[in-house]
């Protein structure tokens, strides 16, 4: 029996404070064919238009039932509105960076206009249409890339990998715009309508870097990022988080979203004994079993997350655009069980 | 060079600590070939070129690539498999590795001979190709000749390739999952075409039930499967024993 709305179930998650029950949300891009077709909006549209943005977001609440929407659907807008040359997708695609626009050693100025370049105001305008058509039902969330990943998107990938190792001092300067950046855009937001920043730091995985690089290149501006919003904020990071899921914890975050393949018994064990209560978010994943599997997979999955001590479901990561509603609302059925 | 000279290695990049260092196993009694072996696991791309012409002078390039450059890169792998390092130092030590073997390919008047060719790409619609550079440079570092189609590359594309060079296998890299659609279509022209061959799929896009679902696919994990599943192939292997092994 739900008893809350599902703001207020979001933010007493945020809060630490007992819920009705698990609240359901998609801290990454949620946006699916199935929605596209439902809602008459689609890619590439929704990628530049405010109110196609918005109607294709607000499937999250209006199909899926979840608790919460968000924008954007891809990780484009920071990097365009430095200069990287984008390539689209089509109707089924997602844009992605093809062209890097620096070397490393490059000086990179901030951008006055930054908040008018590219798809910015666009998606500015989406967090407003959202806040005025959903926002008394349904949390508003806005998505930023992280410090370290903005500034990785700048370069050639493994041009900025090596240099992480070799010469991390090199990077810092670029780290720093990337912070800027991606604080102004979430403060942009909030003024918008956005209750709640997912900062994707995709690049500060442990698939592509050391913990110690992490400590050193990416913990640090998340902190400062964080605490430059007065909003909570959901840093997701991708792949095996376990040896620095304690120093995310302790960038002040509101929450931390993950993958499946994270050991999250072990990580609150580790929160227990540093006093730490930030909630975890995922149990679902978005390949495996919300794109290839059935809803009974889903129902599995989450109710594993429920016991694992997850205090959020949500896909592990961005949702593949081909998973099939029923997938997507099997994740809000098993918390409703 | 004895095996304790390389904690100075280890305490350099700070590793110690990161997690279990765990001892580095290969060595050699000759001075310059641990020398060599040292900057390739150190990723000392400054200091490898003069270190391999110095032991050119005296020495086969054939030894230098095998018992230095590739053992190095060898244990690189180890360490990479063990947690203790991490993806910016296998690309170095890669770069190391490969520069080295330039040097001695250059020397020998001739490439090194190649234990068998594999071509590799990332699948149509996606520009995101770091896994496949990783694979290619794993494929190097086991002497394999990589045909290196790159990043979104069209279906047609990989299938002319497979005809033209005849590969052990094939492998596709995918991180979106808007684009590994790709890949049941390249299976299904290898098929009309009549070529049996391993399709080797990896990336976060995919998952070892959508892989195993088309006709040669096999899933990979992780990029080091990459070297053990080639090795495989070269000593026999159908696609259908790589995927019953693998998946």
């Amino acid at each position: 029996m739900n008893t809350m709305t599902s703001r207020e179930r979001v933010m007493s998650s945020l809060n630490h404070q007992p819920v009705d029950r698990l609240p359901v949300i998609s801290v990454c891009q949620h946006a699916t064919y199935d929605q596209m077709e439902q809602l008459n909006s689609s890619w590439p549209e929704a990628f530049h238009d405010a109110s196609l943005m918005a109607k294709l977001a607000s499937g999250a609440h209006s199909i899926l039932g979840f608790d919460a929407v968000r924008v954007p659907f891809c990780q484009t807008h920071e990097a365009e509105a430095f200069g990287a040359v984008l390539k689209y997708g089509g109707k089924t695609g997602l844009p992605s960076v093809n062209i890097h626009p620096y070397h490393i050693g490059d000086n990179v100025d901030f951008p006055n206009d930054f908040l008018s370049r590219g798809r910015i105001p666009a998606l500015l305008e989406a967090i407003r249409i959202l806040k005025r058509d959903y926002g008394d039902k349904v949390i508003v969330m806005g998505g930023v890339i992280g410090p370290f990943s903005i500034a990785s998107l700048l370069f050639e990938v493994t041009d900025f990998l090596k240099a992480t190792f070799k010469k991390p001092n090199d990077l810092i300067p670029y780290i720093e715009l990337g912070e800027r950046a991606g604080t102004m855009l979430a403060k942009a937001m909030i003024e918008a309508g956005a209750d709640v920043i997912c900062v994707e730091d995709m690049m500060a995985s442990m698939d592509m870097i050391s913990p110690k690089i992490y400590r050193n290149l990416a913990w640090e501006y998340e902190k400062k990022q964080v605490e430059a919003l007065n909003v909570p904020v959901i840093i997701h990071i991708c792949g095996k988080v376990d040896p620095i899921i304690v120093d995310i914890a302790k960038t002040g975050c509101g929450a931390i979203s993950v993958e499946s393949n994270v050991n999250v018994p072990e990580a609150l064990d580790k929160f227990k004994l540093e006093g730490i209560k930030t909630p975890i978010a995922g149990g679902v994943d978005p390949v495996k079993t919300l794109f290839t599997g059935q809803p009974e997979d889903v129902k599995g999955e989450a109710r594993e997350a429920i016991s694992k001590g997850y205090s959020i479901i949500s896909p592990g990561c961005a949702v593949p655009p081909a998973t099939i509603t029923a997938n997507l609302i099997a994740m809000v059925d098993t918390v409703n069980e | 060079m004895t095996l304790a000279s390389y904690a100075n290695i280890l305490t350099r990049y700070d590793l110690i600590g990161a997690s279990e260092v765990k001892e580095i196993k290969a060595t050699s009694k000759d001075t310059v070939i641990q020398e060599i072996m040292q900057c390739v696991i150190e990723g000392d791309t400054d200091t490898i070129g003069g270190l391999v012409e110095k032991a050119l002078l005296k020495m086969d390039p054939l030894k230098v690539i095998d018992e230095g450059l590739i053992k190095g890169m060898g244990e690189v792998s180890r360490l990479w498999a063990d947690g203790t390092y991490y993806l910016p130092q296998v690309i170095i030590a890669s770069d190391a590795m490969l520069e080295g073997i330039d040097l001695c390919e250059a020397k020998l008047g001739k490439k090194m001979e190649k234990k068998g060719v594999v071509v590799t790409h990332t699948a149509e619609g996606d520009i995101h190709d770091l896994g496949q550079k990783i694979v290619n440079a794993l494929f190097r570092a086991n002497g394999y000749e990589v045909i290196d189609l790159g990043k979104d590359v069209p279906v047609d594309d990989v299938v002319a390739a497979v005809k033209k060079y005849k590969p052990l296998m094939v492998t596709g890299t995918a991180l979106m999952t808007t684009t590994m659609t790709a890949f049941e279509k390249i299976s299904n022209q290898l098929s009309h075409a009549g070529i049996d061959i391993p399709f080797v799929c990896g990336g976060g896009a995919v998952s070892n039930e959508y892989v195993t679902a088309y006709k040669f696919g096999v899933y990979g994990k992780d990029a080091q499967q990459a070297p053990k599943m080639i090795s495989d192939v070269a000593n026999g292997f159908s696609w259908q024993e790589l995927r019953e092994k693998y998946n």
